[in-house]
């Protein structure tokens, strides 16, 4: 949350030297982090000026513009001539003067533009006479059409003695206090709403820098009890725990003060009226909000209650929201007058009519405020800062500097007592810890005596007894300090992190890391290698997808409140994303190779879902992708070392193309499904050619892996190497063939090799066959194999086939 | 015979002269010095001198092949390199033709990142680990001292499962990494040095935000853990991901499971963390010089206690940071949405 700070407000409770550079650098290491500076009236450059209109006349031409002679403090006495069509001119007056060169919003619309020297009607212009919408001040300064900004009127100077009146030709940004100060935009966190006040700033601010803090807690007016204070009932106790009310009779409402205006622009509020600036301004000051209503439109007593369902109410800002039963009210005998701690209603509010008020001033469950603010969607300044959790004991500082300003600006006399119910003793809250604890944890040894002083700054009551200290919780700290471990950070941070050295721990052995990381960081590197492309797709993904890709969404897990339909299921393959991915791609890329290790999420009746970590490939766009897919796959099991895989045939999968996959299996675990997706559902991702995929359940092949070889001796007597084709029926495989021929060897230590190089179908064959040639290699432990008795097992070879699968050997 | 000697010296200096190719040259030396060659025909001849002559036309005979066959030898090298100076013209090919490459693969930046972040934390003795990223909401808020009522628990946006509730609360995406804290504590392996990374998710979709990222979450729980040990592994980290032209700052901030908590900054890369642009105006990227890098905090003692540790005797740091954000402060990524990381689109990947 942030908030805008003045910096020259700040210095009214803290006596600060340093420049907002300075300030904003050191108390960002140990509070509120200040984001931005800012200046206060940025339209306003050093070219605008206060000026006092010295003549007047009308114009010759023109019927309603004026010449008009400024005084703006130049040498000599000269006057500025400038034509000017304000309908509130008068002698004397003190306007603001935008001199040549000077940016102003003509009309208040539009970019600002340059101020050139003009002839209007016949008669020079040498510079204008704004109206406060023209130079960024239409809000703190309201004006309607034609009227020139009343500079001495709307600061107040008809009341003063000339002598503090500033000299004609200061900057008006100088005059307005703008020159001297900045907004600063702070970060305050959530736990530090205190913070959110302008006298919590300065607190902490001079905890920080360790200079005096000025503030002092206003006090009620001396109170006679009467019957006619307002009449206040809480029906909901546990969300409304104090409500404390005031009746002032007989206040004049009118604009606020220059001061008041000015503390309200600095903090981004638009001043209204001041009995509602005054609110505004406690609030902003104490980050305690009050809320005032018009006394005259209440009606009976107050009662601060759980709305009825189907209530409503129109609020300040005009529109009308429909409550529940979860929202909290304030309501009068009548109807509801506000939504507690949120905002008035339109109908109770404070008018230029109001003469009698009634200031509330309450503590409210921040969870309460919080959901009702979410549920009817109405945000505001209040209720930011009711549902970070205000103390118990902030409405009486509140309701006393209400008052105080109410009286001192609106005048009227309070009505009797203060109403305060619901309010039992308050007991501020105790915590401990120990200065071994304190040095320990921050790794700096602190003195004693600091450690308390900066507490004690901060406004915690210590007591100290050997090495512990007790610390009383200041009541705008109440929902922030919860145990003696939090004392330990008010020390540190006011040392400053930046002072406390990094130190990197050392002297530890860490366990290994688990072997399925290891293997998933090497996965990754491998088919990078083999060329493929990396992708990362979202864990849930959309029924439709689902659908696409044959599976069935109805026994996923679900999301039960997504985003979007398209991220409702937990995926329990990862392979329908990569479609999605390929076919998004097709139209750029007519060749692709993906895959993604990622976490499927197979749901478990009772128990969290069992996450598995699952490898998925894709290939599309080459002759034969479930090829492809294989030689990937072969290439991996083959780097992870995982020898010995049995592939086997897969055809009753109606995802997978059954002409076209195989399983491996290694130890009898299924490691890897590669093959192409069946062309029923290709068709549903709009590709115009097969598909390769490879579905790994990656952690059942983690186990199976391995980094270290064993190594064979080389041969020592040379190969005898022959070819050998063979055309046999096309179902038979060539997996069972090389097999045969392996078993043709018998019990002898020759050592056969068979190498696929080609499968040949087509017209030089019938149809049901097909031709398969290989390459064949012998070698013998302890001679170099003779011609003939490699042309001996060559026959054997061709006989076992010709016996098995009725093969014939192609010439 | 001398006369011979001299007129075949002649003939073989004219034609070794007349070769134009090591091929020509080969010829005259067979036709000349070869076992069939005129010179030999002429030693053969030696057996019919006298014994007198004999030596002598012998030597001379040797001495004249000696010379020749240095000629031919000095030709051959000559032609040799003659041939060799030839090649830019006679197998000249274009090079400026891309060269046949490997299939060239690419790992996800995501992927990139991890394994970066994994190894410079390996380096001092952080194991990474894994842990749901599906879990109960007792591990992913009660236990991280976030009562059921608290504010933080809004914020986090979390996706609940459409699963039944059970003894440790309802079913959630996690929404942060700090679900492995407790999970880790609960090994009652000490010390604990962990970094956990995981996919996160938020039901949040904009230039900076998506709805499942990853975090990175670190843990170190020993006895008599400070605030110095964690300035020193994040400062490491830092230096390490960043580059040492990059300064970090901690920040006091607050966060329910930790205590204290702050925020780490890190000088902009592209202002230099001046916070003024090269245009001389403020810059956009960051907050007066500094970027957010996350938080991080001294582990509450009511984590510890959730976790069946003492807070009495174990002290330990923690933080979580966005795997994509920290990714995206490094120099010169220059991501403006952050949603392309997910988008798949090959164009973006290939570039990786």
């Amino acid at each position: 949350m942030n908030t805008l700070v003045s910096y020259d407000w700040l210095k009214e409770y803290v006596k600060l030297k340093e420049t907002p550079e300075e300030f904003a650098r050191r108390i960002s290491l140990s509070g509120p982090a200040v984001e931005k500076i800012l200046p206060l009236y940025p339209e306003l450059g050093d070219k605008i000026v206060l000026g006092q209109i010295a003549e007047l006349k009308q114009h010759p031409n023109a019927d309603k513009l004026k010449i008009v002679k400024v005084d703006v403090g130049a040498d000599g006495g000269a006057l500025l001539h400038i034509v000017c069509g304000g309908s509130n001119l008068e002698l004397g007056q003190y306007v603001a003067v935008a001199l040549l060169g000077a940016k102003v919003r003509w009309h208040g619309q539009g970019e600002p533009v340059v101020l050139e020297p003009a002839e209007i009607r016949g008669e020079k212009s040498e510079g204008m006479i704004c109206a406060s919408s023209e130079i960024g001040l239409g809000e703190a300064f309201p004006n309607s059409d034609r009227m020139i900004l009343d500079v001495g009127h709307e600061l107040g100077w008809d009341k003063q003695t000339k002598k503090s009146i500033p000299k004609t030709g200061t900057p008006l940004n100088d005059v307005l206090g703008g020159s001297d100060d900045v907004a600063m935009d702070i970060e305050v966190t959530s736990n530090r709403v205190d913070c959110m006040g302008m006298v919590g700033m300065a607190r902490e601010a001079a905890a920080i820098l360790n200079r005096p803090f000025n503030w002092k807690e206003p006090k009620f007016p001396k109170l006679q009890a009467s019957s006619s204070k307002p009449q206040v009932k809480i029906s909901a106790k546990k969300e409304c725990p104090r409500y404390m009310a005031a009746k002032i009779s007989g206040v004049k409402v009118g604009p606020s003060p220059w001061w008041l205006k000015r503390r309200l622009m600095s903090a981004g509020l638009r001043p209204i009226n001041n009995i509602v600036d005054i609110s505004n301004f406690v609030m902003l000051e104490l980050a305690q909000p009050t809320h005032i209503f018009d006394s005259a439109t209440v009606k009976g007593g107050i009662d601060v209650r759980l709305s009825r369902f189907g209530e409503k109410i129109q609020a300040l800002d005009g529109k009308t929201y429909e409550l529940d039963e979860t929202i909290l009210l304030i309501a009068d005998d009548e109807k509801p007058i506000a939504v507690a701690g949120v905002m008035g209603g339109e109908q109770t509010g404070v008018t230029l009519n109001t003469t009698d008020v009634i200031i509330e001033s309450a503590a409210f469950d921040p969870v309460c405020i919080r959901r009702g603010a979410r549920k009817i969607n109405l945000q505001s300044d209040a209720q930011l800062r009711f549902e970070k959790g205000l103390s118990t004991a902030s409405p009486p500082v509140a309701m006393a500097r209400t008052i105080q300003l109410v009286l001192e600006l609106a005048g009227g006399k309070l009505e009797g007592g203060i109403t305060d119910v619901g309010q039992t003793k308050y007991k501020p809250q105790s915590f401990s810890t120990t200065v071994d604890e304190v040095d320990s944890l921050i790794g700096i040894k602190v003195p004693k005596t600091e450690m308390v002083d900066r507490l004690r700054r901060l406004g915690f009551k210590v007591g100290v007894t050997g090495k512990t200290i007790k610390a009383e919780v200041p009541w705008w700290r109440d929902h922030d300090i919860e145990l003696g471990r939090d004392l330990v950070e008010e020390i540190a941070r006011i040392e400053g992190y930046a002072n406390i050295p990094g130190v990197i721990p050392f002297g530890l052995r860490p366990r290994p890391m688990s072997p399925e990381l290891v293997w998933e960081r090497n996965a990754r590197e491998i088919l990078k290698g083999a060329g493929l492309s990396e992708i990362y797709s979202y864990s849930f993904v959309s029924k439709d997808l689902l659908a696409k890709a044959d599976y069935d969404a109805s026994v996923l897990l679900r999301v039960q409140n997504p985003l979007t339909a398209d991220f409702e299921y937990m995926r329990t393959t990862l392979l329908p994303s990569a479609l999605q991915v390929a076919a998004e791609n097709a139209e750029r890329f007519s060749e692709q190779r993906l895959f993604e290790i990622a976490n499927v999420y197979y749901p478990q009746s009772g128990n969290l879902p069992d996450e598995q970590l699952e490898l998925s490939m894709l290939f599309l766009g080459m002759p034969e992708p479930w090829r492809a897919a294989k030689g990937c796959v072969e290439h991996l099991l083959d780097e992870m070392g995982i020898t010995d895989v049995e592939w086997k045939r897969l055809d009753n999968d109606a995802f997978w193309h059954p002409g076209h996959t195989v399983q491996a299996f290694a130890k009898g675990n299924l490691v890897a499904t590669v093959g192409e997706l069946s062309p029923k559902f290709a068709k549903n991702f709009k590709f115009d050619s097969p598909v390769g995929l490879v579905d790994i359940p990656f952690e059942a092949m983690v186990p199976l892996a391995s980094g270290s070889r064993t190594y064979i001796p080389l041969p020592a007597f040379p190969e005898a190497k022959r070819d050998l084709a063979v055309v046999v029926d096309f179902r038979v495989e060539f997996d069972d063939i090389a097999r045969e021929i392996v078993r043709a060897n018998g019990h002898s230590p020759i050592r056969f090799g068979v190498e696929w190089f080609d499968t040949y179908r087509g017209d030089k064959l019938p149809l049901d066959k097909k031709s398969v040639a290989m390459h064949l290699t012998f070698s013998a432990p302890d001679r170099t194999l003779e011609s003939s008795e490699v042309d001996g097992l060559m026959e054997n070879i061709v006989l076992g086939l010709k016996e098995k699968f009725k093969a014939e050997v192609r010439a | 015979m001398q006369d011979q000697l001299n007129a075949l010296r002649l003939e073989v200096e004219t034609a070794i002269g007349a070769a134009k190719t090591s091929a020509d040259l080969d010829a005259a030396e067979t036709k000349f010095l070869g076992r069939k060659g005129a010179l030999t025909d002429l030693l053969k001849q030696l057996s019919t001198l006298s014994a007198e002559e004999r030596p002598k036309m012998g030597a001379l005979a040797n001495d004249v092949k000696r010379q020749l066959e240095m000629m031919i030898a000095s030709r051959r090298k000559q032609l040799g390199e003659e041939q060799y100076s030839q090649l830019s013209l006679t197998e000249r090919v274009d090079v400026t033709e891309p060269g046949a490459r490997p299939p060239q693969g690419h790992l996800h930046p995501m992927t990139k990142a991890i394994n970066e972040i994994t190894e410079i934390f390996e380096r001092i003795g952080f194991v990474r680990t894994r842990y749901p990223e599906v879990d109960w909401d007792f591990y992913a808020f009660e236990s991280l001292n976030m009562p059921k009522d608290h504010p933080a628990r809004d914020e986090w946006e979390t996706f609940f499962m459409d699963a039944p509730v059970s003894k440790k609360g309802k079913m959630v995406l996690t929404p942060h990494t700090s679900n492995s804290q407790v999970r880790e504590l609960e090994r009652k392996e000490f010390p604990v040095r962990m970094i956990n990374i995981a996919k996160c998710y938020r039901r949040q979709s904009d230039a900076t935000h998506v709805p499942m990222f990853h975090q990175f979450e670190g843990l170190y729980v020993d006895k008599g853990v400070s605030i110095s040990h964690l300035r020193g592994v994040l400062d490491y980290f830092a230096g390490e991901f960043f580059g040492p032209d990059r300064k970090t700052r901690l920040r006091p901030f607050h966060f329910r499971f930790t205590e204290p908590s702050f925020e780490i900054d890190i000088t902009c890369g592209v202002c230099g963390g001046t916070g003024i642009s090269a245009e001389k105006q403020k810059c956009k990227m960051c907050k007066r010089g500094w970027l957010e890098l996350g938080g991080a905090g001294m582990v509450h003692p009511n984590v510890l206690k959730a976790g069946g540790v003492d807070p009495k005797k174990y002290s330990g740091f923690a933080f979580g940071w966005g795997v994509e954000r920290t990714y995206s402060m490094k120099g010169g990524l220059n991501l403006d949405d952050i949603r392309i990381l997910y988008k798949n689109d090959l164009r973006f990947l290939k570039q990786f």
